[in-house]
């Protein structure tokens, strides 16, 4: 059964290549060579490399390769530098797709990789990890809730300020503040507003109240604010 | 109603009913600092640079060192000794864990020596625990870390200063400051003095890992990818590998000399907008024409500089030159530059006055002289010139968007995936 789990992100990822409509270019010699290396029986060092390659040079050839480790000691963190540079959907889609496979720091990995990436369509997903308490990933789906700062991903974070357990507060209001600097910066100030007004609510004074609030009122036009005590 | 540190102090003496005795020292009427006034601080990964840095941090009066975390027991035992040695106590506390010195709500500042690949991360957590910074350079691994550095100092109100000392070293001041003044003439060309550039994906062989306690291996690597444990790594001897040195080795000392070419050239709020490297030399030009030009000046004198000592740097105008580097010593084009006086000379790896000047900024909020906002472009430029030479072709680059110009290839290297769970 475990064995099967862990090529469901394999399969998902098949199966989205084939339904992509743009053309794929074929792969450079560098992309060629490092994934003959990942199927090859080289050994650690070798196949870190050729991940950490394929985030420089790999497309979307190269995705269901690197997706088979995330779950692998060792090689997961390179899987995910090669699936972080690899720009094409079918790199989000198969983080996406290996979440409900991987457990502990994998899970964490693959959905910082999701945030980092800034995949909208993670937000679902993201979601429920943020307010999943067993999965251990909770942090981990906060921090790139705020990085995605859709105004869901905003609303979800709003939402764990207001009525979330209380060992949630702080991390999400770090990623609140994020978040609000994404929404403003796409002209979102009302979703920034928000988002920031709900950190000022659920925080004791402190840093992160006082951080809010400058933000709520650079927003109304008031200059920078200087670093504070 | 507030409470300051020394009402506490008495009041906690009357609910108590002792007498209310409490010595001048710690109302600062001996000459020492008041409690109120002092600056607590911690340090983590603080080895033979950090320690440095730790004696300048330790002779400043209103300094408190308190806590050492170090993920190497001898060298959290070294610091924590040589710490209360100098309070003659016994109060600095040591930890493996970096996290409890974040975690201390009296801490206000930490001193960060750890190697590279936790510079930005660990400087980030200590903004968002609401601590201000001096950071040891170079400060990121990426451009996308240089980014998130400068966002997360910004973000949270921190002080923050980078190690790039060389900004409140006489000579080198002379010199940028020369520059600005027009008595050079126009600038049209700085020189940065750069160490070779290397990128090596070799693994040294495996070695049975120590006890966590005597070396936490995970944590020294933390969010660098995972190799093999070997003891040469956590001796120092990690730079030069693509996984711990950012950059290409670069920011090494492209941290201090790009720097102070951003300084001199007047161009602190943005980057040269194209870089090409040919060998180990990158040329990178501004927008306004000036060049950059980061050439070899390594220990054994490459370079042809003039100035003597170790990360040199040189301004030319259309009216004369300047170089400063290591020595203190500046060389210029011609006598008549020095007639106000040649700087004082001290040497460029003091980092006294850099010290003053983060907790002077500590006290005021004010900006000191390597805040976060020039560390971003500084280190930004010297890794976008070397994903240039990475790349062995001419990139260009946008300073407003801090992205190269049509150039997927050389966007791709400006960000590297962090190791779990370690996250920002």
């Amino acid at each position: 059964m475990k064995f099967i789990r862990s090529l469901l992100p394999v399969l998902v990822v098949w199966v989205l290549a084939g339904c992509a409509t743009a053309p794929i270019s074929p792969p450079s010699p560098v992309e060629t060579a490092a994934l003959a290396v990942l199927a090859s029986d080289a050994g650690l060092r070798e196949k870190a490399r050729a991940g950490q390659e394929l985030g420089d040079f790999g497309g979307p050839a190269s995705v269901p390769a690197l997706a088979a480790l995330l779950g692998k000691e060792h090689l997961a963190d390179y899987a995910r530098s090669g699936l972080e540079g690899i720009k094409d959907p079918s790199a989000g889609a198969a983080l996406r797709a290996a979440l409900p496979t991987l457990e502990g720091r994998y899970l964490a990995g693959a959905v910082n990789s999701l945030g980092v990436r800034r995949d909208v369509a993670a937000v679902p997903a993201l979601q429920k990890l943020a307010l999943d308490s067993k999965a251990g990933a909770a942090e981990a789906a906060i921090a790139s809730l705020g990085m995605i700062a859709t105004p869901a991903a905003a609303k979800t974070l709003q939402e764990i300020l207001t009525n979330g357990p209380l060992a949630l507060r702080v991390p999400t209001a770090h990623a609140a503040l994020v978040a609000a600097e994404h929404l403003a910066r796409n002209g979102n100030t009302a979703g920034a507003r928000a988002v920031l007004n709900a950190v000022v609510r659920a925080l004791p004074p402190g840093h992160l109240a006082t951080a809010a609030n400058d933000k709520v009122a650079a927003l109304s036009g008031a200059s920078g604010a200087p670093a504070r005590r | 109603m507030k409470f300051t540190r020394r009402q506490f102090l008495k009041t906690t003496a009357v609910v108590l009913g002792v007498p209310t005795f409490i010595p001048a020292s710690a109302l600062g009427r001996d000459g020492t600092v008041a409690p109120s006034n002092r600056i607590v601080v911690g340090g983590i990964g603080l080895g033979p640079r950090g320690r440095e840095v730790l004696k300048a941090f330790l002779g400043q009066p209103e300094v408190q060192f308190v806590m050492i975390a170090d993920v190497q027991e001898t060298r959290r035992e070294v610091v924590r000794v040589m710490a209360n040695r100098h309070y003659g106590n016994q109060d600095c506390v040591k930890t493996r864990d970096m996290y409890e010195v974040l975690a201390r709500p009296d801490i206000d500042a930490v001193v960060i020596a750890t190697g590279d690949r936790w510079h930005a991360l660990l400087s980030i957590l200590a903004a968002k625990a609401g601590k201000d910074i001096y950071c040891e350079k170079p400060c990121s691994m990426t451009v996308r870390e240089s980014q998130e550095l400068a966002d997360a100092i910004n973000r949270y109100g921190r002080v923050f200063q980078a190690g790039t000392q060389r900004r409140n070293v006489d000579n080198f001041r002379f010199a940028a400051q020369l520059a600005l003044s027009g008595r050079l003439g126009k600038i049209h060309t700085v020189h940065a003095g750069i160490l070779p550039l290397e990128e090596s994906f070799k693994w040294l062989p495996e070695q049975p890992e120590p006890a966590r306690d005597v070396v936490d291996w995970d944590r020294w690597l933390g969010p660098a990818p995972w190799r093999p444990y070997n003891k040469d790594y956590v001796n120092g001897r990690w730079r030069g590998y693509f996984d711990f040195h950012g950059g290409a080795a670069l920011p090494e000392w492209g941290a201090h000399t790009v720097d102070l070419c951003q300084w001199a050239a007047n161009a602190d709020d943005t980057t040269p907008v194209a870089y090409e490297a040919d060998g180990q030399t990158i040329y990178g030009r501004y927008a306004n024409g000036t060049k950059l030009v980061m050439r070899l000046s390594g220990f054994k004198g490459e370079g042809n500089w003039v100035a003597p000592g170790t990360c040199p740097v040189r301004f030319e105008g259309d009216e004369g030159w300047i170089e400063a580097a290591d020595t203190g010593k500046v060389a210029v084009s011609s006598p008549k530059l020095l007639e106000g006086g040649a700087p004082a000379t001290m040497p460029g790896t003091d980092p006294t006055k850099h010290v003053r000047d983060f907790l002077n900024c500590v006290k005021s909020r004010a900006k000191p002289a390597g805040n976060a906002d020039i560390t971003r472009r500084g280190h930004i430029i010297s890794h976008a010139a070397s994903i240039g030479w990475r790349l062995g072709r001419k990139v260009e680059f946008d300073p407003v968007t801090e992205t190269f110009v049509n150039d997927a290839d050389a966007n791709r290297m400006c960000s590297r995936a962090r190791r779990s769970p370690w996250h920002a």
